[in-house]
């Protein structure tokens, strides 16, 4: 069943005018929630696909003039059909909606929006008039009617948002066509700066971003991806080379206040910049004795060298953030000491145990027994974690455990082996980073499973392991591994690192006034605002979502600077437009595979060059070079600028 | 190299080629109006539109490397139309005063409109006037006349590595603004590149038609770099300066004193004759007189002083080869060693 009247949303065209309800013909291309914000329903879409109408009362070519306007307003100027066609469009359909169309409009705003739609440079231009030309097609009796009553039609309520696939499918929705135009444009201070309004991390996270940006790129239906994430470290890096600060424009609230930070990583660090933005002043209480995290002390240098991190974050301590070090809250300092000398607290403590594999013996602490992350941070900090041991075998599938045997070879251990359970398709790391690995030579022991741990005097020889077969679908949609019986087999190894997940270390709540937690064991906070139960306390990053990845950690910390300044400032708290906005487009997906471009493909994107190897599995110097400046404009002129406008009637 | 067919001709290119390259290397023209040699296409006009096979959305030729195979149309009723429609939407805001425009006679915009035979201004929108400031007093920024193909403030960034100019404001409303005011070196590049009469330069007050002036190609003479220019002559009078794209060491850009700076050579002021001292006062003589007294004066020195009394000083004015002959001067029939040139002090 469907309530919606009238749908062309992707070009197919549903009429439900005139039918009983039950008869209702049912939208197959999109879902468009009842509701946008508390209290506020959706009466209509109109946006790059075509638009939907749920009631009646909604006057199209109203709709159509608000929606034509808001093109016209996000128009850059950069190509003359979009620039001029589209305000001729929406003067003369503001014109018609004065009551003073004349018989001749309508023609030219079909002919308009016909060139409009073929002739822009970018997809604003391209899909701004698609929805005028579907109503003039299907509500042509609207529109003439609209002439010849010369009445003026009551302007209707409307909020649009702009957006493009791979911003939406950003988490902290950084304006990708923006930062990449600038580059194309050779505008490179220009494009960090487009980058650090929401990021202070742009080397960081132009390095070891899971980019899901990229998977929605709309170049990808054409030939490949952009590499966003490239461009995105050939900016930070151009800006280290000329050895600039960065430069930010603190933008100060009317009240400031007192905001402590728990956890110096990615998400800690981006609460404290935007909060220093706005003119709090920050302290963030950290446990070791650098900043970064998981970033700093989980992924190694030879992806993400500790310099860049480092500068990054002095950047933010520039801003006038204090960072304590080795101050361990829970530990060193009491949470509800801390709470009391502040104004807000954000807690961004990440997932910093490891998760067990439910063998006998786990936690017996035999030697050559290593969890991953603690092996990660021991050779972050330079060291070998068990010199003796030569043989390593890793367990899991995912980044964490392809960082440890990627490592591995670098502290000099020769025989490096990988058990997973499932095949190398169910993967959740980085296929890149599989990639790397394979050539550097880990040995990959798929479908395998471990169920017992050797040992001997104490020290591990080896994992007895059973093999492993695809079932049915679970609920993640992969297939369940289930065990072969009778298939034990024994792989020997002095190392053995369990690599399959982490949890997050709740003991600093331990003793304090009641912050509610979930059943996962991750602090339970709103999903719009990131505060906890009690109002004074915000939380994001890993602890709130579980292990996760460095850009939602920010897009987190972002979210909670922006509602502690609320609170400080006595402001409600509550979804913004634009958290509304974000909900719809899940729904109303912004990326489709399937969509018809019609442009011409076959520009592949430019790889980076890396260093052979044999030669990189020696070393932790970093892997991948990066782009010089003549390569980076090059591929960011692939981009296809793909900026929307999605509006809805309220 | 890459295999294409255009309008049925059959070409092959390197790979990296753009479609309009290929087209041009194969005799056809496609209308442009962004696009300049010296710029990376910047695909602002849309007047280069073409069909490929097989696809439903017209490319730009300018901006779209060829691939293997692709049949390419260059001109068709539906890409006649986008370009028809395009130019009448310039018109919304481009006056048509072309006989007092100093770009009347080789504007673009102007040759398009006539070939496309579109006959006035079609299409009306609302406009908001707004000021805009150029950086430079030396050249006249009109916003009317400006079409936005922003050849100026890419020439800016690219050609010159300035970045002074940019596009400010959104959709009908953008103008080319100083961004970086302190930036501009006046060079006028924005004006050599410009296509139509929204950039002309403030000096004078009448400048002679386009058709009318006779430009005479020379050499600059403020510096040692040699750029080609073309000094405009209207009536025996210079009246501007231009050059020509891809011409001389220069390939068309100048600097503020090459493409400004010519009005000393009618200055009131300017020596014409040489002038002799008498008696604390200059006299007119020829210049007979004038070498004359020099070469006794300097037989005199070197005989009296030795020719090490002398020294030469050539100007970074003169050619290289004018440089050439003054220290061959100085050591030959001087015979000293001591000879420098100003571009060293
Ligand atoms: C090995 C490894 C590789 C990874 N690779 C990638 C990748 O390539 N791309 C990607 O996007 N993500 C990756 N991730 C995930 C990513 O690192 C995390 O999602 C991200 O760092 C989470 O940020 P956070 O700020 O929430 O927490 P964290 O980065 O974990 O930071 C929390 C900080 O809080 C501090 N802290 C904890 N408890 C206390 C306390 N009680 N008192 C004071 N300080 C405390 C910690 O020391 C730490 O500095 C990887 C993770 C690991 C482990
Ligand atoms: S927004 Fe896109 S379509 Fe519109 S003027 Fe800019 S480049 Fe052209
Ligand atoms: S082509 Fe550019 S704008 Fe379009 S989705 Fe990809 S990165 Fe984003």
């Amino acid at each position: 069943m469907t309530d919606i009247l009238f749908s062309s949303w992707g070009g197919v065209v549903v009429d439900n005018r005139g039918k009983e309800s039950e008869n209702y013909e049912k939208i197959e291309k999109v879902s468009l929630p009842e509701q946008f914000a508390q209290d506020e329903n959706i009466n209509a879409l109109i946006g790059w696909y075509g638009f939907l109408l749920r009631v009646q009362d909604v006057n199209i070519v109203d709709m159509c003039r608000a929606y034509l306007t808001a093109i016209q307003n996000e128009s850059c100027g950069k190509c003359f059909t979009c620039r001029i066609g589209t305000k001729v469009l929406a003067d003369t359909l503001t014109r018609i909606c004065r009551g003073k169309g004349q018989d001749e409009d309508l023609e030219v705003l079909s002919r308009l929006a016909e060139v409009i739609r073929e002739g822009s440079k970018c997809n604003i231009g391209q899909s701004g008039p698609i929805s005028l030309l579907d109503a003039l097609k299907y509500f042509a009796k609207d529109f003439e009617k609209a002439i010849q009553d010369k009445n003026p039609i009551p302007e209707g309520n409307y909020t649009y948002k702009l957006t493009a696939p791979c911003m939406d499918a950003c988490p902290i929705h950084l304006d990708i066509p923006g930062y990449v135009e600038c580059i194309k444009e050779g505008k490179f201070q220009e494009s960090l700066s487009v980058i650090t309004n929401k990021l202070p991390l742009p080397g960081t996270l132009g390095r070891v971003c899971v980019r899901p940006c990229e998977e929605h790129c709309r170049r990808t239906i054409l030939d490949e991806p952009i590499s966003i994430k490239h461009l995105k470290r050939f900016v930070a890096d151009n800006n280290l080379e000329k050895n600039k600060g960065m430069s930010f424009k603190p933008t100060p609230s009317e009240k400031t206040g007192k905001v402590a930070i728990i956890g110096a990583g990615p998400g800690g660090l981006t609460c404290a910049y935007h909060l220093a933005l706005m003119g709090h002043e920050v302290t963030v209480y950290e446990r070791h004795g650098e900043p970064g995290g998981m970033a700093a002390m989980g992924i190694p240098d030879y992806r993400l060298p500790r310099d860049i991190l480092g500068f990054e974050a002095d950047q933010v301590q520039k801003m006038g953030v204090t960072i304590r070090y080795n101050a361990t809250v829970g530990k060193d300092v009491k949470l509800s000491d801390i709470d009391k000398e502040s104004d807000a607290v954000f807690i961004a403590i990440g997932a910093q145990t490891n998760t067990e594999m439910g063998l006998k013996g786990e936690d017996k602490g035999y030697k050559g027994f290593i969890p991953g992350v603690q092996y990660l941070q021991e050779v972050n900090m330079g060291t070998d974690p068990y010199p003796e041991g030569k043989k390593v075998l890793v367990v899991g599938g995912g980044n964490v455990a392809i960082d440890c045997v990627r490592c591995s070879f670098r502290i000099g251990k020769d025989d490096v082996n990988l058990v997973y359970r499932r095949t190398k398709n169910e993967m959740p790391a980085d296929h890149v980073e599989i990639r790397d690995a394979e050539e550097e030579g880990v040995k990959f022991h798929y479908l395998t499973n471990p169920t017992r741990i050797l040992t001997k005097k104490g020290k591990v020889i080896g994992v007895e392991c059973i093999r492993m077969e695809l079932g049915e679908p679970d609920e993640s949609g992969r297939r369940r591994p289930v065990p072969v019986e009778g298939s034990e087999f024994v792989i020997e190894c002095d190392i053995l690192v369990p690599a399959i997940g982490q949890a997050i270390d709740l003991k600093l709540l331990e003793g304090e006034e009641k912050v509610e937690t979930t059943r996962r064991n991750t602090l339970a906070v709103n999903e719009f605002t990131m505060q906890t139960n009690n109002p004074k306390i915000f939380s994001a990053g890993d602890c709130v979502t579980g292990p996760s990845t460095l850009i939602r950690a920010c897009a987190g910390g972002r979210k909670a600077a922006i509602n502690i300044d609320r609170l400080i400032n006595g402001k409600e708290l509550k979804a913004t437009y634009e958290d509304c906005f974000d909900k719809l487009f899940e729904k109303v997906k912004v990326f489709d595979s399937r969509e018809n471009i019609g442009f011409l493909g076959g520009r592949k994107r430019l790889h980076l060059e890396m260093l052979p190897p044999d030669e990189r599995k020696q070393t932790f110097d970093e892997v991948e070079k990066g782009y010089s400046q003549l390569e980076a404009m090059s591929e960011a002129d692939r981009c296809l600028r793909c900026y929307r406008v999605g509006m809805i009637a309220v | 190299m890459v295999n294409l067919t255009i309008d049925g001709k059959e070409v092959a290119v390197k790979e990296g080629t753009t479609i309009l390259k290929a087209a041009r290397f194969a005799g056809i023209e496609i209308p442009t109006l962004c696009y300049h040699e010296r710029l990376n296409p910047i695909g602002s006009c849309r007047m280069c539109v073409v069909e490929i096979e097989g696809l439903s959305h017209p490319m730009t030729a300018c901006n779209t490397p060829v691939t293997e195979g692709i049949i390419v149309t260059t001109d068709s009723p539906r890409l006649q139309k986008m370009r028809m429609e395009t130019l009448k939407l310039l018109l919304v805001k481009h006056p048509l005063d072309c006989p007092v425009c100093d770009k009347g006679g080789e504007c673009t915009l102007q040759n398009l409109v006539h070939e496309f035979e579109i006959e006035g201004t079609v299409y009306l929108a609302e406009r908001e006037d707004r000021e805009s400031l150029y950086p430079t007093p030396l050249i006249h920024y009109w916003p009317d006349r400006c079409i936005m193909c922003l050849r100026c403030a890419t020439a800016c960034r690219e050609i010159k590595g300035l970045g002074a100019i940019d596009i400010d404001g959104s959709g009908f409303n953008t103008s080319i603004t100083a961004v970086n005011r302190d930036k501009c070196e006046s060079c006028g590049e924005c004006i050599q590149v410009c296509p139509t009469g929204a950039l002309t330069e403030n000096l004078g007050e009448y400048k002679g038609r386009p058709w009318m002036v006779n430009r005479v190609m020379t050499t600059c003479t403020y510096c040692g770099c040699g750029c080609q220019l073309e000094i405009n002559v209207f009536n025996n009078r210079i009246v501007g300066v231009t050059t020509k794209d891809g011409i001389g060491v220069n390939k068309g850009s100048l600097c503020v004193k090459g493409r400004f700076g010519y009005e000393f050579i009618e200055s009131e002021e300017r020596l014409s004759k040489p002038l002799i001292k008498k008696d604390g006062k200059f006299h007119e003589a020829s210049w007979d007189e004038a070498l004359s007294l020099v070469a006794e004066k300097f037989k005199g020195i070197k005989a009296s002083h030795g020719a090490d009394a002398i020294a030469g000083i050539a100007s970074a004015r003169c050619t290289n080869e004018e440089n050439y002959l003054m220290q061959k001067f100085m050591r030959a029939v001087i015979g000293t060693n001591n000879i420098d040139h100003c571009a060293r002090l």
